[in-house]
């Protein structure tokens, strides 16, 4: 996996960690109190949000069983697992309490974590978070796309990405093990666990909601529903990013979530 | 050679401007363009030529599973071979096959082959197939669990057929306490199985680690040289040799007078089934997790990549690439006597209906390949027996 690592961010490291079924790469860096940061459907590769997190946190990146750099672990078989998984992470890093941000499925998982063991997420950001069952306002198939359509609708300004180089076996083998990955949590139930909307009372975590106003996958509604399940939540929304805000306008959705993470009594 | 009719029984009516408005007839494909009264006599249109392939002497009839397309209406095999049992007394009946990873309980595919073993006086064949990648999101079953899923169903089947103490079977995909089924299979100790497949390199395997006769479905002859080469390289590593018996081929075929007539006269169907009906659902074509991380590298590797839209074809491009066997009885003779030598396969499936034909043109291609190519790789013994029965039934 080609990771540059930012000399500008202090302490930058990655390291293997060995779970039981097998190793996950964590990527770390900056200094301050933990930050826990849980990636979207891709490879979970640290970019830019998290050099601009690292600015006021030690954060803590850690690639999803399954995804990218990390082991296949068929033994993580689904959403419930992946909890698990992170609940012994952190005690692996002897890291007590958090502030728990995640993107997408990341955000999903996120919610998960903070339903399972409020008293271990200090603070909870989810953007653009997937994972709750509303009827009326389905999410768009993911898998049922071609890689153009895919792009089109998780990208704000599709026509600036570099175009995709089809005799590229590394990068379409690495998306296709993405995409087995979030298969294996979110074919059934399509990404979402039916029972978590009612659980999210459970949350003590601030709650900061953050939705891009242009994300043409996850719509608003399970932003809105998000924020007002958990007490006291807040939903901002971000003008001009996609769905895949944490990696196409990173400092538009950092600011906010500083902001939130840095202002708030701990 | 054993010759098996073999059906899709497409629905062929297409709106006119179905190009421009669908990337596929499956899926997604709205079913208001399915008309019930042109449906009710699709059906009886086509199970009335799997009947009449009886009487002209072919040894199988066989039908296979496939969801939410107009490309075939047969959501539920067993019940098509139901409807044959008994209409026909001579033929073996093949389902195939039942699309098992895609059920939610295949201990009901056990019980309803058994059934159906009873009812054909133990003339089916137990086809089993994956399923097409659509049929993953039509009937929202994790892709990622496709071949395990596949694997654990096919050993309860077996199991349930072959023992006969109630027992468990629990694996990671299915829970079954108390396994005892009513009525076992009239065969013993089962009736035979036939994997159908599209070359995937671990069902290929898989089919080689238990001996099933495997059958091939539409691809170039390199490929299918590949994938039967494959079962007979595991075959070598296992210590035994594969006789023809293990292998089978499926295609669409089209006789005529001459090459010529025969190449005019099929264009439009054969152009249909191929321009048409196997285009996939954009995306669909390769679910995540269908094909293990491994076989997605070494399929890359050789410069296949699987799922890819293939853009549209000629009758004369899918000749050459083997696709489809299509001349006079002469050319379409030569050409199965040859493959069947090269690739080393006893069993042939034959389309005959395929595509958007007509219905008169479909009966003469049918009877031009059961009494003009049959026929000359049979004795007169063999032709005689093949077609006695099914009269008169």
């Amino acid at each position: 996996m080609p990771n540059v690592v930012d000399t500008q961010v202090a302490n930058r490291r990655d390291s293997r960690v060995a779970m039981p079924d097998g190793e996950i790469l964590l990527q770390q860096g900056g200094s301050g109190p933990p930050l826990l940061f849980l990636h979207g459907g891709g490879a979970g590769t640290w970019g830019r949000l998290q050099d601009l997190l690292a600015s006021s946190f030690d954060v803590l990146a850690p690639v999803h069983p399954a995804f990218g750099a990390s082991d296949e672990m068929e033994g993580v078989e689904g959403m419930d697992d992946l909890v698990y998984h992170y609940l012994d992470l952190l005690d692996r890093l002897e890291l007590g309490r958090v502030a728990l941000v995640g993107s997408s499925f990341g955000g999903w998982l996120a919610a998960e974590l903070a339903v399972h063991s409020p008293q271990r997420f200090s603070e909870l950001v989810l953007i653009s978070p997937v994972g709750l069952r509303i009827p009326e306002h389905p999410l768009r198939d993911i898998f049922l796309m071609t890689p153009d359509e895919r792009v089109e609708i998780l990208f704000r300004h599709p026509e600036r990405l570099p175009a995709p180089d089809p005799t590229d076996t590394d990068a379409i083998l690495t998306n296709y093990k993405n995409m087995m990955a979030l298969a294996r949590f979110g074919w059934s139930p399509f990404m979402n666990n039916p029972k978590l909307e009612r659980r999210l009372y459970r949350v003590t975590a601030r709650t900061l909601v953050v939705a891009p106003a242009e994300d043409r996958l996850v719509p608003r509604a399970h932003d809105e529903r998000y924020a007002s399940r958990i007490a006291g939540a807040r939903l901002i929304v971000v003008d001009d990013a996609a769905h895949v805000a944490e990696m196409e306008t990173p400092e538009a959705i950092a600011a906010p979530i500083l902001e939130f993470l840095t202002g708030g009594a701990r | 050679m054993k010759f098996n009719f073999f059906h899709l029984m497409p629905y062929p009516y297409l709106p006119d401007d179905f190009d421009e408005r669908y990337s596929s007839m499956s899926l997604n494909y709205p079913n208001r363009y399915f008309d019930p009264g042109i449906g009710r006599e699709l059906y009886h249109r086509y199970l009335d030529q799997l009947e009449w392939a009886e009487e002209l002497g072919f040894d199988g009839l066989a039908v296979n599973e496939h969801h939410q397309t107009s490309y075939g209406l047969m959501p539920a095999p067993n019940i098509m071979a139901a409807a044959l049992a008994r209409r026909t007394s001579r033929a073996q009946i093949m389902v195939l096959g039942n699309a098992i990873p895609v059920r939610d309980n295949p201990l009901q595919v056990a019980e309803e082959i058994a059934m159906l073993d009873h009812l054909t006086d133990g003339r089916l064949v137990s086809g089993f197939v994956r399923g097409i990648g659509w049929e993953y999101f039509a009937h929202s079953v994790n892709p990622t669990r496709s071949s395990e899923r596949f694997e654990e169903a096919h050993d309860l089947i077996i199991k349930a057929w072959t023992t006969d103490e109630p027992f468990a079977y629990v694996t990671r995909n299915y829970e079954y306490r108390y396994v005892s089924i009513w009525p076992r299979p009239l065969q013993q100790p089962h009736p035979p199985i036939v994997m159908a497949g599209g070359g995937t390199p671990e069902t290929t395997r898989w089919a080689a680690k238990h001996r099933h006769l495997y059958m091939a479905v539409i691809a170039p002859t390199p490929s299918i040289k590949r994938w039967f080469d494959n079962y007979r390289r595991v075959a070598a590593e296992d210590g035994w040799e594969p006789g023809p018996d293990r292998f089978g081929w499926v295609t669409p075929c089209y006789v005529g007078e001459t090459d010529r007539k025969a190449i005019d006269e099929a264009r439009e169907p054969i152009e249909w089934y191929f321009n048409k009906s196997l285009r996939q659902p954009p995306g669909a074509g390769l679910p995540p997790g269908y094909i293990s991380l491994d076989a997605m590298r070494a399929s890359l590797a050789s410069g296949q990549v699987r799922g890819a839209g293939r853009g549209a074809t000629t009758i004369e491009e899918l000749i050459a690439g083997g696709f489809i066997v299509v001349g006079s009885p002469d050319t379409v003779s030569e050409r199965i006597a040859e493959l069947s030598e090269t690739l080393g396969f006893e069993h042939l499936g034959v389309n005959l209906t395929v595509g958007s034909i007509a219905e008169s043109q479909a009966r003469e291609n049918i009877e031009a390949f059961a009494k003009e190519v049959m026929p000359r790789f049979r004795s007169a013994a063999e032709q005689e027996s093949a077609q006695q029965g099914g009269e008169g039934t």
